[in-house]
């Protein structure tokens, strides 16, 4: 009998707790080599705005210790031309699409809402954390108020399940997951990049923006081990992945699903080479789903 | 694209920090003048892009500088062993035929234009080939091809015209009907006046994240109406028309 590797995010189902994260994929329209769709459970398309925008000027990445610093400004083509012209191949393509929207105000958030709501979209992620966009000088992740205000406008307006993607630059990231649990976030995805510098002193320039890679991994295992105490929410975690052992890692800690980032920039074969490598550690530890080990070195807090 | 596994058949040093390294071809694509190869190199988190300068069914060659961390390390595999591929990635050159035709270049810029100029020649074009390098050292003779019109400049006059590849090719008198370029950001701006009358292709370079279109990271500003929008180096590039192009 072959193992499966289902799992559930609140009310979705997915064939496989492997998630194409945002912005790493492209919009998802491009045609992806080595990604085999039956291994992966969702795609995340890069954060779609209510305008275009054009991103940010040069530079943009630079390579630093084991990973990347990226300050890519949500280049995109504006909610309009994503849902016309990109959204309905995206929907044939795969089986899960989840839509990464982000906003200058709370207006813009619920704009963009009731657009993407008219089609069948399985999920939507709010980026509330990228650190390349200036939202009065802080990211509404940062913030438990505004966390949980525009959470709340954005349940207001849809029936999709809303997932949350927080920041880990702040304070205490429990108190952002729990006020996005009580604005109503269905699912967190935990985390985005952090904040790093890169100095590049052949071109003498700084590269200011976000750090992903190998190197961010412990930062995200501890946020998702400390929110996993405090909601009741299922997590998907992501930050550091490069090879199956690190995706067990997550779920352990109690991620329910976990996010293919920049590690698929270094390895195309990722995916692959992750579901194997699941399938052959619930195999020798005799789990019979990916369910049996969430949170396995972790527990829930009964009085926060 | 593919990824392959491929065996080192040499790396050898060309002179200074230029080397030469050529790879068992295992890809089934055809590669094309213009197109790369993205290389994961050692523990390197990101992997690093490279002009093809040699293709054919059994070799796949690249010519690279010694920069930094990721080329310091390629320097230093052996023959026999292995390195993890992608490609072929990018665009590439579009050929013309039986025309008169201008291939310009320096540095490392050299490696996709060696590639370019054995096409080209094949395809019945009068090719002219301005090779600029600082130094007669760093003029890789043993990579030139018969057939083609060499002219060489050196900064510092040790073989060809002193000066600079671009005065001598401004200087030149013949009437080309296309112009090929790759090397340094200022030649590649340079050429880019000569856009108005005839076709001029350039190779640009950037760092690259992914290689395949996906991240963003690689952009340039590229006209469009009044203003402009980002393309992608690694996909909708590395070959663009000169005149398409916004310089910072």
């Amino acid at each position: 009998m072959g193992l499966n590797l289902e799992i559930t995010l609140g009310k979705i189902k997915l064939n496989s707790p492997l998630i194409l994260c945002s912005g790493i994929f492209g919009f998802g329209n491009e045609n992806i080599k080595f990604i085999d769709e039956r291994k992966i459970g969702a795609i995340v398309t890069k954060t779609i705005t209510y305008e275009p925008w054009p991103g940010n000027p040069q530079p943009r990445i630079y390579e630093t210790n084991y990973g990347m610093i990226n300050r890519i400004g949500l280049q995109n083509p504006g909610v309009f031309y994503f849902m016309r012209n990109i959204f309905p191949k995206l929907r044939k393509k795969y089986k899960r699409v989840f839509v990464s929207i982000s906003g200058r105000s709370e207006k813009e958030f619920v704009e963009i809402i009731k657009i993407v709501s008219k089609k069948r979209i399985d999920a939507i992620e709010l980026n509330l954390s990228c650190p390349n966009f200036e939202n009065e000088k802080k990211m509404i992740s940062q913030s438990s108020e505004l966390t949980f205000k525009i959470v709340k406008s954005v349940k207001n307006e849809t029936d999709i399940p809303v997932i949350v993607k927080l920041t880990p630059n702040v304070t205490e990231i429990k108190e952002i997951a729990i006020s996005a649990e009580e604005g109503g976030a269905d699912i967190l995805s935990l985390i985005n990049t952090i904040k790093g510098l890169a100095v590049d002193f052949k071109k003498m320039r700084v590269i200011d923006g976000g750090l992903s890679g190998p190197s961010i991994k412990p930062v995200g295992l501890k946020c998702v081990y400390d929110v996993y105490k405090v909601v009741n929410i299922p997590i998907i975690g992501m930050g550091g992945i490069t090879c199956g052992l690190d995706a067990i890692e997550y779920f352990l800690v109690g991620a329910s699903a976990i996010g293919i980032g920049s590690g698929f920039y270094s390895n195309p074969q990722i995916i692959d080479d992750i579901y194997k490598t699941l399938k052959n550690f619930l195999r020798k530890n005799k789990f019979k789903s990916i369910r049996e080990m969430i949170g396995l070195l972790n527990e829930k807090k009964e009085n926060f | 694209m593919e990824r392959k596994i491929c065996k080192i058949l040499k790396n050898e040093n060309l002179s200074g920090n230029y080397y030469f390294l050529i790879l068992e071809n295992n890809f089934k694509k055809i590669f094309k003048p213009g197109n790369f190869i993205h290389i994961k190199i050692g523990n390197n988190f990101l992997r690093r892009p490279f002009s093809i300068a040699l293709f054919d069914r059994e070799k796949i060659g690249i010519i690279y500088k010694v920069v930094g961390k990721g080329t310091d390390e390629l320097r230093k595999k052996k023959k026999g062993e292995f390195l993890d591929i992608l490609g072929p990635c990018g665009n590439f050159f579009p050929i013309y035929k039986n025309k008169k035709v201008c291939i310009i270049g320096g540095g490392t810029g050299i490696a996709p234009l060696i590639f370019l100029s054995k096409v080209l020649k094949k395809y019945g074009n009068d090719v002219y080939f301005f090779y600029g390098a600082r130094d007669k050292n760093l003029i890789f003779f043993k990579l030139l091809l018969t057939g083609i019109n060499y002219i060489f400049s050196t900064d510092n006059g040790s073989y060809g015209k002193k000066g600079n590849i671009f005065d001598v090719f401004k200087n030149f008198e013949e009437n080309f009907q296309v112009i090929y370029g790759a090397g340094p950001e200022i030649l590649l701006k340079k050429l880019s006046i000569y856009s108005e009358n005839i076709p001029v292709y350039i190779s640009v370079e950037n760092y690259m994240a992914c290689g395949m279109g996906l991240c963003y990271g690689c952009v340039i500003r590229i006209r469009k109406n009044n203003g402009y929008e980002y393309k992608r180096v690694c996909k909708d590039g590395p070959v663009f028309k000169a005149s398409e192009i916004i310089w910072d």
